[in-house]
């Protein structure tokens, strides 16, 4: 900054800052930009980076690119019962690459689904939702949940048969809720049959309410994540643990990186192998077509068809009762085990619940696809 | 103990070798490690607090001889980072290295303000008062379109001599109109299933006695006879609202089938496998001389033991 005041005869300057380091600068002097930056990447990480922790990072990412590119199809998308079948099909049949971004947008919700899924499985191994991240835990939980209401009120909007029929079985099982059910079902349908009513409240749910309560909510999340410090590994010594310990920046973040590269090329990859194609528009007549949910909710959708579950009682049990009680297990977790224990090979309850729960998604998962064949 | 302070001088056993200029927090503990001392005139030395004896208000008293502590090797600025540039929260809740306290001065207008818990409270109120008148309308706004009339109108759908073949079900398509909302009135597709029913399959059907069908208030709307031999089903399944086909069972025989949680139902209607929790829905039937059909388009509940109208 002297070097106006300093004598003319200093030729020689040893260094003149270019316009981006003065740009910077700029910004800095006005903002706190390199503290800032320092803040966000020098987060110690207690026994170092892992491949195990990305799939936070890569969830942010997922949602990014399901904002853009849910933005851009809403240039032609139309969501009303008579134009949006039409709008969908203009999108992937008109406009150019339009079927790659709906594409992308469709495979990118299931693996929205398949992160936090696993992002769920690592901190409930890794036993992170204990005290102190019990608040953490629970915002995870509402973030889930946004996830899948993310899906359930995307899948109508196409407004084909798949979607209309899937909402409709989904809003039923709202329906079977006690006191609130009749409520909340017409509340959803807006109306007591499914129609433009219907597929206007997901749409504003879909593109404007989710959105919101989910950066609102990841925001919370990360912020409490930081407060209460990364878990880190479940096992280990403080002073094998202290040796370890480095930065979020660099080695996490290349790990993050990495991971969301290769999220993004299997979602492209989907995009290209198995691009959108819509059924027939929806109409309250299924004819051929066998109503089926979306294939991560495939296992539900599976399991309500057991014997088990048959009748008003057994219905209230596997649409209502059933999910509840999950819920309000996952959500009592941290506050019913006390146990400082992380170590999942030493929780033997955790460990079996979880593979427990593991296959019976899958093996209802392939049942339901074997079951396909039997109905045809 | 208390906690060294910048500034204090650091003593030695044999002398007094300089000051305390900076202190380095265990990141796992958040307690001060080491302090940073600045050697008269050579340089900075760091050391552990295990080498601390005693510390007083301007002073910090070492266990070692000044040799010792000069042996050390020079503190490494670039090994560390500052608490403003690392993100580990409350490092410095309670670390007092400062010098006393640092203020500043409230401003006046300030200092006249007694009732602090008043008017925060007061803040509250009114932004619970802006909102809560809000609450309702908001309800209202969204519930417009929930309940609906019934609606019970005779309605086309098409002639039984379709019907070729007695206790088999025959699927009707028809057109209802619907309006909804502020929306011109737009036609939809429905189905029913009709079956030209046999003298016993009425009988298992009726056990004798008429159906009525009533409005809420307990009026009757209509009456199937239990002679009139043809019955109606409402197309949609009353387990979770699916539709349902005709289909050939290997057991069963003919049957409705559904095929999203394969409830099965008989010609009668009622359930024969699966998780339905009651028969298919009947709907009031009309067939002219000529053998055209109409139907009063009902939907009930699906899930329900009981019916419950919904359309
Ligand atoms: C849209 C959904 C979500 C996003 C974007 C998200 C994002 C993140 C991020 C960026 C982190 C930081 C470190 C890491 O990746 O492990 C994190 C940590 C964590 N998340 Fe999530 N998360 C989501 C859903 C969930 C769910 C469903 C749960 C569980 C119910 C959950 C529970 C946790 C916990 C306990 C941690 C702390 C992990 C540790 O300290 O090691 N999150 N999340
Ligand atoms: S909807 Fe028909 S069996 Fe479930």
């Amino acid at each position: 900054m002297n070097i106006k005041q300093s004598a003319p005869t200093t030729v020689h300057n040893p260094h003149q800052p270019s316009a981006v380091e003065k740009l910077v600068a700029f910004l800095d002097e006005r903002m706190g930009l390199k503290e800032m930056q320092a803040k966000m990447l020098n987060e110690p990480l207690p026994g170092g980076s892992r491949w195990a922790y990305v799939f936070g990072s890569v969830l942010l990412f997922i949602f990014a690119m399901q904002a853009l590119t849910g933005m851009l199809l809403m240039f032609y998308y139309v969501p009303t019962a008579d134009h949006a079948y039409d709008s969908t099909q203009y999108i992937i049949h008109e406009v150019d690459y339009g079927w790659f971004l709906l594409s992308y947008h469709f495979w990118g919700s299931s693996a929205m689904v398949v992160c936090v899924f696993a992002h769920m499985s690592q901190v409930f191994l890794w036993g992170a939702y204990k005290k102190p991240r019990e608040l953490l835990w629970l915002v995870g939980l509402a973030l889930l949940g946004i996830v899948i209401t993310f899906g359930f009120t995307g899948y109508l909007l196409p407004w084909d048969q798949r979607a209309f029929w899937a909402t409709l079985v989904g809003v039923e099982i709202l329906d079977k809720a006690p006191l609130v059910g009749d409520f909340i079902a017409r509340f959803l349908k807006g109306g007591p049959t499914p129609g433009q009513m219907t597929l206007s409240r997901f749409f504003v749910l879909h593109v404007m309410i989710l959105p919101a309560a989910l950066m609102a909510l990841a925001g919370l999340h990360i912020f409490l994540f930081r407060v209460a410090a990364p878990a880190g590994p479940f096992k280990g010594t403080v002073e094998e643990i202290k040796a370890k310990t480095d930065y979020f920046f660099p080695r996490q973040i290349w790990k993050d990186i990495v991971g969301m590269a290769f999220v993004f090329v299997g979602i492209c990859a989907l995009a290209l192998w198995e691009p959108v194609v819509l059924l027939d528009k929806a109409t309250p007549d299924p004819g051929e077509y066998h109503p089926e949910p979306e294939w991560y909710f495939l296992f539900y959708f599976q399991l309500l068809r057991l014997k088990l579950f048959a009748g008003q009682l057994g219905q209230f049990i596997g649409a209502v009762a059933l999910p509840v009680v999950f819920m309000v297990l996952l959500v009592a977790l941290p506050f019913m085990d006390k146990d400082p224990e992380r170590n999942i090979f030493k929780r033997p309850i955790a460990l079996i619940s979880w593979i427990a729960i593991m296959v019976v998604i899958v093996l209802f998962t392939v049942a339901a696809v074997i079951n396909r064949e039997f109905l045809d | 103990m208390l906690q060294p302070k910048l500034k204090s001088k650091v003593q030695c056993t044999d002398l007094n070798i300089g000051e305390v200029t900076k202190v380095v927090l265990d990141p796992l503990s958040h307690e001060i490690s080491h302090i940073v001392v600045s050697v008269n005139g050579s340089g900075e030395r760091q050391v552990a607090m295990g080498h601390v004896q005693v510390v007083t208000d301007d002073l910090v008293q070492l266990r070692a001889p000044s040799t010792e502590i000069l042996a050390l090797p020079p503190f490494k600025r670039e090994d560390y980072v500052t608490t403003h540039e690392v993100e580990i929260s409350h490092l410095e809740d309670h670390i007092h290295v400062t010098p006393g306290e640092v203020l500043v001065p409230l401003p006046d207008l300030e200092k006249s303000v007694k009732r602090r818990t008043f008017f925060m409270n007061f803040t509250n109120v009114i932004g619970f008062l802006i909102g809560l008148p809000l609450a309702y309308p908001i309800l209202r706004f969204l519930m417009k379109p929930m309940y609906a009339e019934f609606d019970n109108q005779w309605l086309k759908v098409g002639n039984v001599n379709k019907i070729k073949q007695a206790d088999v079900g025959v699927q009707f398509k028809y057109k209802k109109k619907v309006k909804e909302v502020y929306m011109p009135e737009y036609e939809i597709e429905k189905n029913v299933w009709i079956l030209r029913a046999t003298p016993e399959l009425l009988d298992k059907v009726y056990n004798d006695k008429d159906a009525e069908f009533r409005d809420a208030k307990g009026k009757t709307i209509w009456t199937n006879k239990k002679d009139v031999p043809y019955v109606a089903f409402s197309g949609k399944c009353p387990h979770l609202g699916c539709g349902f086909k005709w289909r050939q069972h290997k057991t069963l025989g003919q049957v409705f089938l559904c095929p999203c949680h394969l409830s099965i139902y008989g010609a009668t209607g009622r359930v024969l496998d699966g998780p339905a929790p009651r028969g298919l829905d009947a709907l009031p039937l009309k067939v002219h001389a000529s053998g055209e059909v109409e139907v009063i388009d009902m939907e009930f509940k699906a899930g329900t033991k009981l019916q419950v109208r919904i359309v």
